[in-house]
């Protein structure tokens, strides 16, 4: 009798907070191979109808509300009809949301949400302006929209065309139809990558310089400015895209790379002239002139970003109450950092940091069952950014911070022309995949300093296969990891492409670190092994 | 009768084409330079008191290092084919050529160095040369490879472009970075006038090797392609002081050297593509019938035997800067007038050395001339009309059946069309 009595209890609590972590078997909720759920997940009273009405609903209806808004649904089915990727990765979004916040609860769950509406605002607009601007959804017709949009190179930041940004827009060539995709849709870049080595490209340049390119040789790309600004990526075969790619577009072209030496201060010279030559490029090709008032405006604006950034991580790194996932921190963090100042981040941030602060006031744990602190460091698999989820479901290892947050940790003096090129000298050259992944020795090896700083004491080692330039110090990173005896794990994957290491066998292989070698019981064991081969 | 003698040790390998004129008389000697990167002259050169300085790309200006009291050292890994421990370090996805450097350097090859000077080019090879250097920082334990108490190794940034900031930015390089540095370690003059000196020897290098390497473009040439690229090889591994009594008798001796009365190739090609330091993969393309009459790639002599010319009043160094970024051909460079340009310059080639066909090839895992090779194959057949030959090499292929069966499809196909064209 009592313990039925103990088992209506039970329920009656599991139905209104949903049950606690290690009794979820969140695995079971998947049908098999294609990740799809057989029902939705309960994760309580409250959280359950938060999810569905201000995450699930709220966003569906803003999605809507965001074509409509940013070139209207006619652009969009036109969009949709001509380009495969946009098609195939608008529609499961929200399997996008529910993939990264998967077992998340309260605040945690709430803070992670906002970051993820932030991303799918800007990825809206910038494909919207893709497509009323391009001339190939237009019957070859060059609009106003085309005038005034600037192309570039998606490591190429943003923040360079901030002079021009109250009478122009920018977007970035590759960001949605190759970086954001592969997140959302793990076989979207597939067919891409497979174009450009039928033309003759072998299997081992990095991929997704080769799913970028495979844009190009499928006509995949919209034509929607009157000039480039590209760069290099900072690697070998970035530089070799950017051409390949500039032969397909055949547009004038401005070539800004990223300079490799970049501590060198005859290097950061030589970056603050660069940037200076590729304005004039722009006013040449433009016709207007460098607005430094605008500039101004728009570094400020930037510059509060990185501030609330700093508060985060300050957070993060002291205290157990920090309610960002490590996928949500990471990819927006990424994606802001890199695309440059846009009323939806300041709008997202506001959000976040009523939780923010709502948490630390109030104490509270938002991942109780934490068992390490994990750094991860490198180039992460974009075909499962959520690995970090279900690493902190099935063993409790919770991302704290990875490498890609870290790399723009700088804010923009403004007071003289000569600090703002400065410091956008720096930015520039502290780009993506170069500060830290390819960047000199003394960057790579910044892990340490972070590591201790975020108080982590696990490693998770992104190997990008196909990354020549991490795969060159391979050897080092082992020996450090023994003599300074730190866990790490490290993690096979190509950026993209789901087909070279699967997520199957990236679990796989942080499931045999945990039990070999770490000697640890998962919390859920429903998640150690499943089939998602299928799966978007 | 003379037979050409290559590198393997196999003597029946040595014959290539039938060809029977006379041998060159230092052919064998330079064969044996080759043979390690720390090699005879270049012993006499450090036993003199001069100061070995290693580079490995072409953005390095090896005038530079060619200053009285130093010389350089192209680096290269003869005979490497098992990297073990550099691909413990460095991971097999990564080219051949920059594991077997590191593999060569831990097995204690370059332990003459004196200094590297190095360039971030391209990946691997950066990171080769950073495994060199002593880094001193807490964060990664540094791996003392070359051992010797002089040695440094100092990095230049080379730009992606040939614009006035690039030619400013790449001279400001070549000043602190190797000037100074050979200036502070080594007491090494660097005033215009040693400059200048060293032009005038480096011209004279590339005087001889344009004069030998000239006969490539007769009719009936009267030098191989391996000849050639052994000759080349020679001119970059070893101190030039040394080296050029023996370049200057083999150019001299060219001028008598009559061909075979029967050309014993079928076809010529130019050779183009990402890093060749392997003579005996130009004697695997003639072995098939294909003679290579010019060598656009990585350790050729088609840029890096253009003599430097300082204007008057003009700054050697600035000199040295705008050649050095004026005549390559890399594909790193990133705008896309250069990107057309250089496919012009194949084409000019072809057209100079009266080639019938073209081989590009590129290095397994090099990412820049995996992508120059696709436009290459696609752009030179379409707009030029020239045959393209494309392929994925190794750093060693001496024995590559494979290899072997592609050139010779290839020389067939060439030989095929010349028929259909009446030639």
């Amino acid at each position: 009798m009592a313990k039925k009595k103990a088992d209506i209890k039970k329920l009656a609590r599991d139905f209104w907070h949903g049950k606690p972590h290690g009794e979820r078997r969140l695995g079971e909720l998947y049908k098999d191979k294609t990740g799809l759920y057989k029902h939705r997940e309960w994760r309580g009273v409250k959280d359950t109808l938060y999810y569905f009405y201000m995450i699930w609903l709220y966003n569906y209806i803003f999605m809507v509300k965001d074509i409509m808004e940013m070139g209207g649904p006619i652009n969009f089915a036109k969009g949709v009809w001509r380009y495969r990727w946009v098609g195939q990765t608008y529609l499961p979004v929200l399997h996008w949301f529910d993939r990264g916040m998967e077992g998340m609860r309260g605040e945690a769950l709430r803070a992670s949400a906002w970051h993820y509406r932030g991303m799918v605002n800007e990825t809206i607009r910038q494909f919207q302006r893709m497509f009323v601007a391009d001339t190939k959804l237009h019957g070859g017709k060059k609009t106003d929209a085309w005038y005034h949009t600037m192309a570039h190179n998606e490591t190429v930041w943003g923040g360079i065309f901030y002079p021009w940004s109250d009478h122009f827009d920018n977007v970035a060539m590759e960001m949605i139809p190759y970086f954001v995709t592969c997140h959302v849709n793990s076989h979207t870049v597939h067919n891409y990558i497979d174009a450009v080595q039928s033309i003759g490209l072998p299997g081992d340049p990095c991929p997704m310089c080769q799913a970028e390119s495979g844009l190009f040789v499928l006509d995949d790309m919209p034509d929607y400015a009157p000039f480039i600004i590209t760069s290099n990526e900072a690697c070998d075969a970035s530089v070799a895209t950017s051409i390949l790619q500039d032969w397909f577009y055949d547009k004038p072209l401005f070539a800004m790379p990223q300079p490799m030496q970049f501590d060198d201060p005859l290097v950061h010279q030589h970056c603050r002239r660069e940037i200076e030559e590729c304005w004039k490029f722009i006013e040449e090709q433009t016709g207007v002139p460098f607005n430094w008032d605008q500039l101004v405006k728009k570094l400020r604006q930037q510059n509060q970003l990185q501030e609330f950034e700093r508060e985060k991580w300050e957070v993060a790194a002291k205290t157990p109450y920090y309610p960002i996932n490590g996928v949500a921190q990471a990819l927006y963090r990424i994606y802001y950092s890199q695309d440059g100042d846009r009323p939806i981040w300041h709008f997202c941030d506001k959000k976040v940091r009523k939780i923010l602060e709502k948490c630390v006031s109030k104490k509270i744990n938002t991942f109780p069952k934490t068992r390490h602190r994990v750094i991860a460091w490198s180039c992460a698999p974009l075909y499962y950014s959520h690995w970090c989820t279900w690493a902190y479901n099935c063993w409790g290892l919770n991302v704290i911070i990875n490498m890609d947050s870290l790399m723009f940790d700088m804010s923009i003096r403004t007071d003289t022309y000569d600090h703002c090129l400065d410091d956008m000298a720096t930015y520039h050259m502290w780009a993506p995949m170069r500060r830290m992944a390819v960047g000199g020795m003394h960057h790579i090896f910044e892990l340490w300093e972070y590591m201790e700083k975020f108080n982590c004491d696990f490693v998770m080692m992104y190997d990008q296969l196909q990354c020549k330039g991490m795969q060159g110090v391979h050897g080092l990173f082992e020996d450090e990891f023994r003599s300074r005896n730190v866990p790490a794990i490290w993690m096979p994957h190509a950026l993209p492409d789901s087909r070279t290491v699967s997520r199957a066998e990236i679990r796989r292989i942080v499931n045999d670190y945990m039990t070999t070698v770490m000697h640890e019981e998962p919390l859920d064991p429903s998640l150690l092994d499943f089939d998602d081969s299928m799966g978007w | 009768m003379y037979v050409r003698v290559g590198l393997g040790p196999n003597a029946e390998n040595r014959n290539f084409g039938g060809l029977s004129v006379k041998d060159l008389k230092h052919l064998i000697y330079f064969e044996n330079l080759l043979q390690e990167a720390n090699n005879e002259l270049v012993q006499k050169a450090r036993a003199d008191g001069k100061y070995a300085v290693g580079y490995t790309c072409y953005f390095m200006p090896e005038v530079l290092l060619d200053l009285p009291g130093c010389f350089s050292v192209r680096l290269r890994a003869p005979r490497c084919t098992s990297p073990d421990i550099a691909t413990y370090y460095m991971s097999a996805r990564v080219c051949h050529y920059g594991r077997s450097l590191f593999e060569r350097a831990l097995e204690g090859g370059y332990n003459f160095l004196d200094a590297q000077m190095a360039t971030e080019t391209c990946t691997v090879t950066c990171r080769f040369q950073e495994h060199l250097q002593k880094k001193n920082l807490d964060s990664v334990a540094d791996m003392d490879v070359i051992k010797n108490d002089n040695f440094f190794c100092e990095f230049i940034d080379v730009p992606f472009k040939k614009t006035e900031n690039s030619y400013l930015h790449y001279k400001e390089q070549l000043k602190y970075h190797v000037l100074d540095k050979l200036h502070e370690r080594f007491g090494i003059d660097s005033s215009d006038g040693a400059i200048m000196k060293a032009i005038e020897q480096h011209n004279e290098v590339c005087r001889l090797i344009n004069q030998i390497g000239d006969y490539r473009k007769l009719d009936k040439p009267t030098i191989t392609g391996y000849e050639f690229h052994v000759i080349q090889l020679v001119s970059l591994a070893c101190p030039k002081e040394l080296i050029l009594p023996y370049l200057r008798e083999t150019a001299e001796e060219m001028k008598t050297r009559e061909p075979d009365e029967r050309w014993p190739f079928r076809c010529k090609v130019v050779l183009a593509g990402s890093e060749n330091d392997d003579p005996e993969f130009t004697k695997l393309i003639e072995g098939c019938g294909a003679e290579v009459v010019a060598d656009r790639y990585c350790y050729g002599a088609v840029e890096s035997r253009i003599p430097i010319v300082v204007k008057e009043g003009q700054e050697p160094l600035d000199a040295i800067a705008r050649h050095y970024l004026d005549t390559s051909n890399c594909p790193r460079f990133m705008p896309q007038d250069i990107m057309r340009e250089r496919k012009q310059r194949l084409a000019d080639l072809v057209k100079e050395y009266k080639a019938d066909g073209l081989i590009v090839a590129s290095n397994k895992f090099c990412e820049y001339w995996s992508y120059e090779r696709v436009i290459n194959t696609v752009v030179m057949k379409r707009d030029f009309g020239i045959p393209v030959c494309s392929i994925e090499k190794e750093y060693i292929n001496s024995a590559s059946g494979q290899l072997r069966t592609r050139f010779q499809a290839f020389v067939e196909s060439v030989e095929i069309k010349k028929i259909q064209e009446g030639k």
